[in-house]
């Protein structure tokens, strides 16, 4: 639910894919994206709420999305050995994200939600693997999103950094 | 081609992480545990004493714990001797009440992401370390 995916911010609809990839292929997109990930911890289960903003750099305004999920390990208490494909490193749990509007038009007319289940696969060497089935709720959304990323969190980075000087 | 940077606020984070207070923490991070509230501290640990719990806590000490702790949890740098008496002499729900609040100010991170019952296993393995 902490995800680097790709999100769905402003007005993103299932229009955008519409043109081919040949003609997709030539646009160049530069974006700044930034996320407030609040979240929280209540017996077990893991509430996040994201909002989302991201911006051209080239034109158009801040474009925003919001991502909310809740999701829990298989087992909640570790086993004694090291194992990888152990219930305690399977997490599940479900995600609704969408578009919100631009600055100039903050709103939910005119924009794409999905509900997603969730399934993530944390290697206890740090890796994450996340995929994310997501259907979309109404007409501007795609019927069916894949969504799946890799992901390595580089703990006490603060740290290693300091450790360097 | 799409660029996408995420993440300003994750920088913000990690300058304060590595701007933070330099100096030795121990004493600091004790003084902490000792204001946990009284119903933190009074609470019991439903693994004390059960050596699967204790087995698994010493994994997830190694996974989570160590590279700051170190693998014989003495300490390094900034990160106090869990062998130590004020580790030792604290209560069990007092070390999960810091477990799972942390201190970042001092250098200890939440590990409220972590599920409680992972919080308590780590507890039980650190009162084997006395």
């Amino acid at each position: 639910l902490k995800s680097a995916s790709k999100e769905v911010v402003g007005f993103d609809n299932q229009f955008d894919a519409a043109p081919p990839n040949s003609e997709g292929l030539g646009e160049h997109h530069h974006e700044i994206e930034s996320k407030l990930i609040l979240s929280s911890d209540v017996k077990g289960w893991n509430f996040a709420e994201n909002f989302i903003t991201e911006k051209n750099w080239g034109h158009e305004p801040w474009e925003f999305g919001y991502a909310v999920g809740a999701s829990r390990p298989f087992r909640l208490a570790a086993t004694p050995s090291p194992c990888n494909f152990c219930a305690e490193n399977f997490i599940i749990g479900a995600e609704m994200y969408g578009g919100l509007g631009t600055a100039d038009q903050l709103t939910l007319h005119g924009t794409s939600h999905y509900l997603a289940p969730i399934v993530a696969w944390q290697v206890p060497s740090g890796v994450n693997f996340t995929i994310s089935p997501g259907f979309g709720l109404n007409q501007n959304s795609h019927a069916f999103i894949l969504r799946w990323g890799v992901s390595y969190e580089i703990t006490q980075f603060g740290r290693k950094l300091r450790s360097l000087f | 081609m799409r660029l996408s940077i995420c993440g300003s606020l994750l920088f913000i984070s990690l300058a304060a992480v590595v701007f933070s207070a330099q100096c030795d923490d121990s004493r600091a991070v004790f003084a902490v545990i000792a204001r946990a509230p009284v119903k933190a501290r009074d609470q019991k640990n439903p693994y004390e004493g059960r050596p699967e719990a204790i087995a698994a806590g010493g994994k997830l000490f190694r996974q989570h714990c160590a590279e700051c702790h170190g693998d014989d949890a003495h300490g390094r740098g900034r990160a106090p001797d869990l062998h130590s008496a004020a580790v030792q002499d604290a209560t069990p729900g007092e070390l999960a009440w810091f477990l799972r609040g942390g201190n970042l100010r001092h250098g200890m991170p939440s590990w409220s992401g972590l599920p409680e019952q992972r919080r308590w296993q780590i507890v039980a393995y650190l009162k084997t370390l006395r």
